[in-house]
């Protein structure tokens, strides 16, 4: 069986937040994984504590946590990351980024 | 049944519903000095405030009742006469309190300074004073312009760090609100200004600093001195502050040989530059810092020193003020790098990254998975992420989400 690094779902009704895990590919989307890398926060949160400058340049920022260690352990004995942890590994500079070729 | 005719007098409510507005104004308008304005009134409406209590058959025509408290109502026309009419204008910019005009008998025309109490039967309600318009710009200029640290223009100003800083961001939007063209509330404010006390900018800085508007120098008491604690010392023994907050964390007691003698504005000094640490007593959740004497928990420590000084040379003091000025840029420059020190520690644990791409900025914390976080059934705390199996404690009972206190 194939062992993947996807994300999990937890949080709320119009609060999502996700754990990154490492699961059986076919085993359910929330069931227990094989163990929990990190955490990804997809709902932009606003800077605070800025300066008028530093306000105007500022973006919202989405939090990740991720322990590099395992994540790039996984990837070494050939986990393979979902579409959405691909690209949270690849702003991490673990993977390249995909690159997206249109049909 | 036919209405019975009394042979009493008449009660007086009943004609004062249907009589004039006059009189309802005389009745309610007791002569006590609070209710001045309205006594005013009145008095206006009698054609002779110097003989007011003559009986006013006018108005009364209906009643046979001798009118009451007339003792109390000679007295108030007295009273609005002599000291009450200085009441009747107020000097713009200054409170009109009751006391004001007694006291500026007293003490000459800028009355008692600090003496403030609306109350003349309530000594003991004092009304706090506000920061006047001029001394709350001076306060902006010099630590948002002048770049002067909180902590020197809270000693200058004799006003709390955390309300210099308020005021900053206070008057910093209130130029926002400016540039905006939004309305703002000038009557209200000048009328506030009236109506208590201001403590008022000094041009001579001895002078502010000898009237200071606040105690600057505060501490609230520290949960671990809650404590009663019967701690035998013997009587050959020095026992000071700092061995009083040993004693109240539990650590063990001193060394014969470790007072250094450093003064409190150098242990915060070595403590902001890391050069000095404080030690720790208690293994794994229950660990904590010792407690320190207050001198070093105070805002402002370095005023110890100083008065020690001047005690010390009243002769040289301007030697001392500015041995106080190097003292104060000192622990401004340990302070920066303490704060310098902690930004680049978080740079260090969150890598931030912009991609073209998008419009969001990404923080990517470092986190660690291993048995000491996760611990043997992975169910530990300190884990990244949600953690399965183990109910979240938010809809408990007693769990309080909105935050109790604010750190300063």
């Amino acid at each position: 069986m194939v062992v993947r690094i996807r994300l999990s779902r937890f949080g709320n009704k119009h609060q999502p937040f996700y754990n990154i895990v490492v699961a059986q590919a076919r085993t359910a989307r929330d069931s227990k994984p094989l163990e929990v890398i990190g955490t990804f926060n997809p709902l932009p949160q606003q800077p605070t504590n800025l300066s008028n400058e530093e306000a105007k340049s500022a973006r919202p920022y989405k939090d990740i946590a991720l322990d590099k260690a395992r994540a790039s352990y996984w990837l070494g004995v050939g986990a393979q990351p979902s579409d959405s942890v691909w690209r949270i590994l690849s702003l991490a500079g673990l993977v390249q980024p995909k690159t997206h070729t249109p049909k | 049944m036919p209405p019975r005719i009394h042979s009493q007098i008449i009660p007086n409510s009943l004609l004062s519903c249907r009589s004039s507005a006059s009189q309802t104004s005389t009745h309610s308008s007791l002569p006590s000095p609070s209710c001045a304005p309205l006594s005013k009134l009145s008095c206006s409406r009698h054609s002779t405030p110097s003989a007011p209590h003559l009986p006013q058959q006018s108005s009364r025509s209906f009643s046979s009742t001798p009118t009451t408290q007339t003792r109390l109502r000679e007295t108030m026309f007295q009273w609005l006469t002599t000291e009450g009419s200085e009441l009747k204008s107020h000097i713009p910019g200054t409170t009109n309190y009751i006391t004001d005009g007694r006291n500026r008998k007293k003490f000459g025309p800028e009355g008692l300074p600090g003496d403030s109490k609306p109350f003349p039967l309530n000594p003991h309600f004092k009304s706090e004073r506000i920061l006047s318009e001029e001394l709350r710009n001076d306060i902006y200029q010099r630590v948002v312009v002048k770049k002067q640290s909180v902590r020197a223009v809270s000693t200058d100003t004799g006003v709390d760090m955390r309300r210099v800083a308020a005021v900053c961001r206070l008057v910093e939007l209130e130029n926002q609100w400016r540039e905006q063209g939004k309305p703002l509330a000038l009557p209200y404010a000048r009328a506030v200004h009236e109506m208590v006390p201001t403590t008022k900018l000094q041009r001579d800085a001895r002078l502010q600093r000898e009237r200071p508007h606040e105690q600057i120098n505060d501490l609230p008491a520290h949960r671990l001195t809650d404590a009663q604690i019967f701690y035998p010392v013997s009587e050959s023994r020095q026992f000071t502050r700092v061995d009083a907050g040993r004693v109240f964390s539990a650590a063990p007691a001193r060394l014969r040989g470790d007072d250094q003698g450093d003064q409190p504005w150098e242990v915060v000094r070595d403590l902001n530059l890391g050069e000095r640490r404080i030690e720790a007593v208690g293994k794994g959740d229950g660990e904590q810092r010792v407690l320190q004497p207050a001198d070093v928990r105070i805002p402002h420590p370095h005023l110890i020193t100083l008065e020690s000084e001047r005690a010390a040379n009243p002769d040289s003091l301007r030697d001392v003020w500015r041995a106080h000025e190097k003292r104060l840029k000192e622990g401004n420059e340990a302070e920066e790098k303490r704060k310098q020190r902690k930004q680049e520690a978080r740079d260090r644990q969150v890598f931030r990254i912009q991609p073209k791409s998008s419009r969001f900025e990404f923080r990517i914390k470092d986190v660690v998975v291993s048995k000491e976080t996760t611990g043997t059934d992975g169910r530990n705390a300190k884990a990244p992420g949600r953690r399965y199996g183990v109910p979240r404690s938010d809809r408990k009972k007693g769990q309080v989400k909105i935050p109790t206190h604010v750190l300063v």
